[in-house]
């Protein structure tokens, strides 16, 4: 694997990370932010094992597996976040919670 | 900046905008059109730069990834957007779907199959399945607060069909890309991929699990004095060595090397799974005069 192709591999990581950044920048659904952080989360995943792959080093893959750990329990704690904070004021609007900013 | 690649970002920025939920009708046939031709200059930009590099490179590496690669990339790319643009959440869970099985694809062309199949597994199978239970239970349709139709056709809540700030956030993220491609773009050819099997030994047994050598000999020849004890005792009982898979090499870096990260990741899923419970959980007033009496307790 020559470093061109391992550009493509890091182009198709930095585009989908920057279409998850619009997403979450942008989208006001608190739930649709978090899966736009997924999208972000795709795109370094593809990142890490392209490397593994360039220097044939198998570290890559076993910090996709931390990074899956990771968004697994980001998963879990911001969608519990989520329900918790639709409880108490019905809606899903991020802006309804701007006061949070401190 | 390359003017080629600058085209290419800049109409991506464009159709991305003008594909975000807003106001008026989003100009979605406009935007696609414009993403489309985004991707083709991507396409066209990766082909000019493999055609100039090509000069620099050895003869036996690939300088481009195989074909199907761009399929599955303009199938990923296409997915985000419509999860970045897909006003209901619903549809943009079975998107983001797609994102997810295209870049199992995409792993697979990496060698990594077992990553893939996790992929799979754990993104398609646990994760979203979470994300759709929670859409369901956080589901606000049917609310005529927030501007939901009563009519058969449930339209999207507000916040749902208006992105805000949409401008800045396609903005910087474009100027990101940009950024980003124009600075690892290669300017000379490989130089740590040539010698690579010849520092690291568990390179060697990589090269020679994904059969990348050009040697015909058999496998067993190539890689013996780096394959370690196990492959020369297995050569003793007269089974011929295997070179280690993807799986075998991954287990060994998980368990030698990053054991006690390992362990980490394990603690740090048991309290996510205890925070999030906690986090979730209704304050139900337990009456315990009931408990034990089969009587459901009343919120």
């Amino acid at each position: 694997m020559s470093q061109m192709e391992l550009y493509h591999y890091l182009a198709l990581g930095a585009i989908l990370f920057a279409i998850g950044l619009v997403g979450f920048l942008a989208r006001r659904n608190m739930i649709m932010m978090f899966l736009c952080t997924e999208i972000m989360f795709q795109g370094v995943a593809i990142n890490l094992v392209a490397f593994s792959r360039f220097h044939m080093n198998p570290s890559g893959q076993s910090f996709m597996i931390f990074l899956l750990t990771i968004a697994a329990a980001e998963a879990s704690l911001a969608l519990g976040l989520v329900i918790l904070l639709f409880r108490r004021r019905e809606t899903l609007n991020v802006d309804e919670w701007s006061e949070m900013q401190g | 900046m390359d003017l080629l690649l600058l085209a290419a970002t800049a109409l991506g920025a464009i159709g991305l905008y003008l594909m975000l939920p807003r106001e008026r009708a989003p100009l979605v046939r406009i935007g696609t059109l414009l993403g489309a031709m985004a991707l083709a200059g991507f396409f066209l930009f990766l082909v000019r730069s493999v055609e100039q590099n090509i000069g620099a490179t050895a003869p036996d590496v690939s300088t481009r990834p195989p074909l199907v690669f761009y399929v599955f990339a303009a199938i990923m790319i296409g997915g985000a957007v419509g999860v970045v643009c897909q006003p209901k959440p619903v549809y943009a869970a079975l998107y983001f779907v797609l994102v997810t099985l295209a870049g199992a694809g995409v792993l697979v062309l990496l060698m990594a199959e077992f990553m893939a199949i996790v992929l799979i597994i754990i993104y398609a199978g646990a994760i979203l399945v979470t994300y759709v239970f929670v859409i369901m239970l956080a589901s606000q349709g049917s609310s005529p607060s927030e501007g939901g139709g009563t009519g058969g056709d449930v339209k999207a809540p507000a916040y749902d069909r208006r992105a805000s700030s949409s401008f800045s956030a396609v903005f910087v993220s474009f100027v990101l890309v940009g950024a980003v491609l124009q600075v690892l773009l290669p300017t000379h050819g490989p130089i740590a991929t040539r010698n690579a099997s010849l520092i690291n030994p568990m390179a060697a047994m990589m090269v020679q699990s994904v059969g990348i050598t050009s040697n015909p000999q058999p496998a067993g020849t190539v890689g013996q004095p780096s394959m370690g004890v196990e492959a020369t005792t297995k050569n003793a009982t007269g089974i011929e060595p295997i070179a280690p898979s993807n799986v075998q090499l991954l287990g060994a870096s998980l368990y030698s090397q990053y054991s006690l990260s390992l362990e980490l990741a394990g603690i740090l899923l048991t309290i996510a799974l205890v925070g999030s419970v906690v986090i979730a959980r209704k304050n139900v007033d337990v009456d315990t005069e009931s408990l034990g009496t089969g009587k459901v307790p009343v919120e």
